[in-house]
């Protein structure tokens, strides 16, 4: 698509098939309007999704796409327009549609097969069906050596995963799952993919709404939602086609300036375009880089460099590279005008520059009973600094974030916390970190307002600054004037703004975020990192654990923990250099992918092997040897191979990677 | 439609035996009510408190204090101070004082008329009633015994008790009991039963299943029917060894009358449940109404018939009311089903009628256009 077209709402065209593949349309959606009261969640939506198709809902909170689901469910009544799946209406397809709801459908207080027991009975699958799919599904997902284990006890991994089984227990023809994966950790989500992708070459469509953009990338095609309608529409790759722009990969010592200059330099361009001939669209700021996007990639570098030599600023790394789907929803929301201005945290003074290490632990051991839940981790923040600690489920984040902070006695090893290293908890020392949880922190029955008045009470901050950080957190959280709205009502992304603002209030020293952005859309997390951001340049240290791996490349440095051990530990792009071998995407010709997948599983390690959408990726830690073998495998099987390329790792790519390699030396976790 | 229906029900027993908030309400704080509205409530009053001043000490005025002492109903003692009002009824060790004038004897044997002061704390009226009863009954046998009056009169109403001719209180108030625990607790189940799948969100699944009203509402009822059946055999075996009571006649109209009961109970828990958004409300609005309903308008403390008139409407439609007549009836009365049939029968209307209006709440087993995303 060219760049000059306008962000247009509605339908671009179908990727996939012409008339023909009509026949297969499975579900079809035409001018879908749902209004709640005077409230419009829906406005005018159409799409088609066809047999064995995976087709992803991409969107913020509160976009529409639950409502969406609960229509195609048959669980809402449309208020106006046509919705079709398998031909007939929603609430008379049900029986052949599974339905996967956004918070976790089992019963915690039943077994694993109990559970699947009860969704067959209501699905009325007969009894010798039922045993038979059971032994196949229980394996196929892992479950099988857990059965008896009660549904509540297990991983989010695993209750996600029996939550799919019981979706399929029935052997639905469309699959409908809302945000499955939230709150899964990399490598569980990355074996729910595998599932997926494996469902959809037996021909079952599936419908999935993600809040993670690499996900997107394994959906054949994909809508970004924005309130209510449907922005864009297509292939992640004609998405990212689409956008028109390059992006460039720059890595310098002066980020913070850098950022500030380009930024100036795309908002000139932006307002006298054409007569400058810039081609700088937008930056946006990453751990240890900038994206800059571009209009045209050698144009922009030149621009780039020459920046830099006017401004006598160093340039360390500066790399061509294609834009990522994040670029593409961050870029196409910022032409909706949906993000607030960053606003500067009103302080009460500048803090100097320090040295010392804000956070410190040596040698941090925590048992629960026989059960080791960290053991040994050295780690040190630096005022300003981005610091994040990253983990599977039950790695240990949690238990070492909690002891960091002195809410939890370790069990040997020393920690040191602004330079204090007994009396964690004191009241002068508190006063100076803060600290925000999992779990929602907030009233929910209480104002926004009240909410915040109460923590800035808690924290004795004087009148004068009270008023305006209060005014800060809801400006920020571009809440002007609804200071008065109960908390309850607000969806998940803005509460953990507010919840930010409110474990900011007293302008802490130290902050500690674990798991901020749970369940929160891509929009959401770059404003909140925004503000994080903003944080750490006024010289906090912050100290966040997350299992969204994209998100990841937003810190400064971060360790991977693993069995409550750090494993590596450095800058992003220290961290995945850091990572052996190489990565391959690999092109056969469509219907063959799966076959592929799981001829390559039987000689690669299965975690090397993944299906993303129609290509498939493929890690090698001896590409020679390695890649000869896979060509004669897949020659034998008279698979075609239509592309192989080298590409860079992802952070996701290193954590599955690192902890992969680390299991398979230490089998004892 | 039956293996739905058996689906749900085997879901709901398994995660009725998982929980032990539901396990404890379903059986031990049945017995504890049991127990404590067995033992608790007493309509009859015994033992009361008195105190007697005896000015006279002579025979005669000995003989008729000792006509007062020799009831149970009394509890009394000789006063010995000065003021008997001040002494005892005030300070509320008494609850009435009997005075025996100084010159009782001596005007009796002179066939005057003689006045013995009875003073009685009226603030509890009921017992005070029983209270000026009681006193002056013992009074009129007294003379009777005495030979100061003839017991001559035209009209002798003579009464015998039926049923009960012991008078004994707990076949009076633990059939009563047995009305309120077994509303109580299974539609307080039942409720929780239901709400937890819409706080949870499992709903969704259960709507997303195809699975229709009725057929959702007879699983879940049919789960918490058996729970509640398991419950009345332990209340009702346990009370009737706890309390010595046993059938006085037919007991079938009770069986099927306990049956019905416990089904109403069910789906009266499950429509509070469908129609309440959390499972603090359901609890409070189960409990607070149960409570209410089956305590003060079933006529197992206070008749039927006392409950003034818009009252009275309520009380008619309160299913307690007429399984309080039935249980009644199989522990004391034992008329079998003349006496209860159409008792019977209401349960069963009141069932039908709850379950009608639970599945038309949960109408279309879809989400209402209220509920947000």
């Amino acid at each position: 698509m060219p760049r000059s077209s306008p962000a247009k709402p509605g339908l671009e065209p179908v990727a996939r098939g012409g008339d023909t593949a009509l026949q297969d349309v499975v579900l079809q959606v035409e001018g879908l309007h749902k209004s709640y009261g005077p409230l419009e969640a829906v406005r005018g939506i159409d799409f088609r999704v066809q047999a064995g198709e995976i087709f992803g809902l991409i969107g913020a909170d509160g976009a529409g796409k639950t409502t969406t689901f609960h229509i195609l469910a048959g669980l809402l009544n449309a208020s106006s327009g046509t919705v079709r799946v398998l031909g007939q209406p929603p609430r008379q397809a049900c029986s052949r549609v599974g339905y996967l709801t956004q918070t976790f459908s089992l019963y915690p207080d039943l077994s694993v097969v109990e559970n699947l027991r009860y969704v067959a009975g209501l699905r009325q699958v007969a009894d010798g069906d039922f045993r038979e799919r059971r032994e196949q599904l229980l394996p196929l997902m892992g479950l099988a050596p857990f059965r008896d284990r009660l549904a509540g006890q297990l991983s989010g991994g695993m209750k996600q995963k029996l939550a799919l089984c019981c979706s399929l227990i029935d052997r639905p023809e469309v699959l409908l799952l809302d945000e499955p994966t939230t709150g899964v950790d990399p490598v569980s989500r990355r074996e729910f993919w595998d599932v997926l992708a494996q469902l959809a070459s037996q021909q079952v469509t599936i419908v999935v709404a993600t809040p993670y953009l690499d996900e997107a990338e394994r959906c054949h095609r994909i809508a970004l939602f924005h309130q209510g309608r449907i922005q864009r529409l297509g292939t992640p790759t004609e998405l990212k086609q689409g956008l028109g722009l390059s992006r460039l990969e720059l890595r310098c010592p002066q980020r913070q300036r850098a950022e500030h200059l380009l930024v100036e330099a795309a908002t000139s361009q932006g307002t006298t375009t054409g007569t400058h001939g810039g081609s700088i669209v937008d930056v946006q700021s990453f751990g240890d880089r900038l994206d800059v996007l571009v209009s045209d990639a050698s144009r922009g570098v030149s621009e780039v460099e020459a920046l830099f030599r006017r401004q006598d600023l160093p340039l360390e790394d500066l790399q061509i590279s294609a834009p990522t789907l994040e670029n593409v929803f961050v870029t196409r929301l910022r032409q909706e005008g949906a993000q607030p201005l960053p606003l500067a945290f009103p302080r009460s003074g500048e803090r100097p520059a320090r040295a010392d290490p804000a956070i410190a632990a040596r040698q941090l051991s925590r048992r629960f009973g026989s059960f080791e839940a960290v053991r040994q981790v050295d780690l040190e923040v630096r005022y300003g600094e981005i610091f994040g600690l990253l983990g599977a489920n039950g790695a240990g984040k949690t238990t070492t974030i909690k002891m960091l902070c002195g809410l939890l006695e370790p069990s040997a090893g020393e920690v040191s916390l602004v330079g204090e290293t007994c009396q964690l908890r004191s009241r002068q020392l508190l006063r100076r970190i803060g600290y925000m949880s999992q779990k929602f922190t907030l009233y929910d029955d209480l104002s926004i307002r009240q909410n915040l008045e109460f923590y800035a009470g808690f924290y004795e901050i004087p009148q004068v600054l009270r008023r305006q950080r209060i005014d800060w957190v809801l400006a920020s959280c571009g809440l002007e004037g609804q200071g008065a709205m109960a908390t309850g009502l607000l969806p998940g992304g803005w509460k953990q703004r507010v919840a930010f603002g409110a474990a900011v209030l007293h302008d802490p020293e130290v902050l500690f975020l674990d798991e901020p952005t749970s369940g929160v859309d891509p929009m959401a997390r770059r404003q909140f990192w925004g503000m994080i951001n903003d944080f750490a340049q006024a010289g906090t240290a912050i100290l966040v654990t997350t299992h969204y791996l994209e998100e990841a490349e937003q810190c400064n440095r971060l360790c991977f923990l693993v069995a409550g051990q750090s494993v590596i530990e450095g800058t992003p792009t220290q961290v995945k250099a850091a990572q052996p071998g190489r990565l391959f995407e690999l092109m056969v010709p469509p219907g063959q992918t799966q076959q592929a997948a799981d001829l390559l599983k039987r000689h690669f390690d299965p975690w090397r092997v993944g299906i993303f959408a129609d290509r498939l990726h493929l890690v090698v830690d001896a590409p020679e040897p390695e890649l000869a073998m896979m060509r004669t495998a897949l020659a034998a099987a008279a698979i075609e191979i239509r592309s192989l390329r080298s590409i860079p790792y992802s952070l996701e790519d290193a954590f599955i990677g690192t902890v992969q390699r680390a299991q398979a030396t230490d089998p004892s976790p | 439609m039956r293996a739905r229906i058996r689906a749900q029900c085997v879901k709901e027993l398994l995660q009725f035996r998982r929980d032990r908030l539901t396990l404890g309400l379903a059986f031990l704080l049945p017995l504890l009510s049991l127990l404590i509205l067995g033992f608790a409530i007493r309509l009859e009053t015994k033992h009361i408190p008195i105190v007697v001043q005896d000015l006279d000490r002579s025979h005669l005025s000995y003989a008729y204090s000792d006509r007062l002492f020799a009831t149970d109903q009394f509890h009394p003692s000789r006063w010995r101070g000065t003021d008997p009002v001040q002494g005892a009824l005030d300070q509320g060790t008494a609850k009435a004082a009997v005075i025996i004038p100084p010159d009782f004897s001596r005007r009796i044997k002179a066939g005057k008329p003689v006045t013995v002061q009875v003073l009685v704390d009226g603030t509890d009226a009921n017992n005070a009633r029983v209270i000026r009863n009681s006193i002056q009954a013992t009074t009129r046998f007294f003379l009777l015994d005495q030979g100061l009056i003839e017991d001559a009169q035209p009209v002798r109403a003579i009464t015998r008790l039926w049923f009960n001719p012991g008078r004994k209180e707990s076949l009076y108030i633990v059939p009563g009991v047995y009305a309120v625990v077994l509303w109580i607790f299974p539609s307080l189940l039942a409720a929780i039963a239901m709400v937890r799948e819409k706080e949870k969100q499992t709903i969704l699944q259960v709507y997303a299943s195809g699975i229709s009203a009725g057929e959702l509402l007879l699983g879940k009822g049919l789960a918490y029917l058996l729970v509640g059946g398991s419950m009345a055999l332990v209340v009702m075996g346990l009370g009737s060894l706890i309390f010595r009571i046993g059938f006085a006649g037919d007991p079938t109209p009770l069986l099927v009358g306990t049956s019905l009961y416990l089904a109403a109970a069910v789906l009266f828990g499950l429509l509070l449940g469908v129609r309440s958004a959390s499972q603090n409300a359901a609890v409070q609005g189960v409990s607070l109404i149960g409570f209410l309903s089956a305590l003060l308008l079933s006529g197992f403390i206070y008749p039927v018939s006392n409950i003034p008139f818009p009252l009275s409407l309520v009380s008619a439609i309160v299913p307690a009311r007429y399984f309080v007549v039935i249980s009644r009836d199989a522990y004391v009365r034992g008329t079998g089903w003349p006496g209860v049939g159409f008792d019977v029968l209401v349960i069963l209307l009141a069932s039908l009628v709850l379950f009608e209006a639970a599945r038309r709440s949960l109408g279309a087993m879809q989400l209402g256009n209220g509920d947000g995303p």
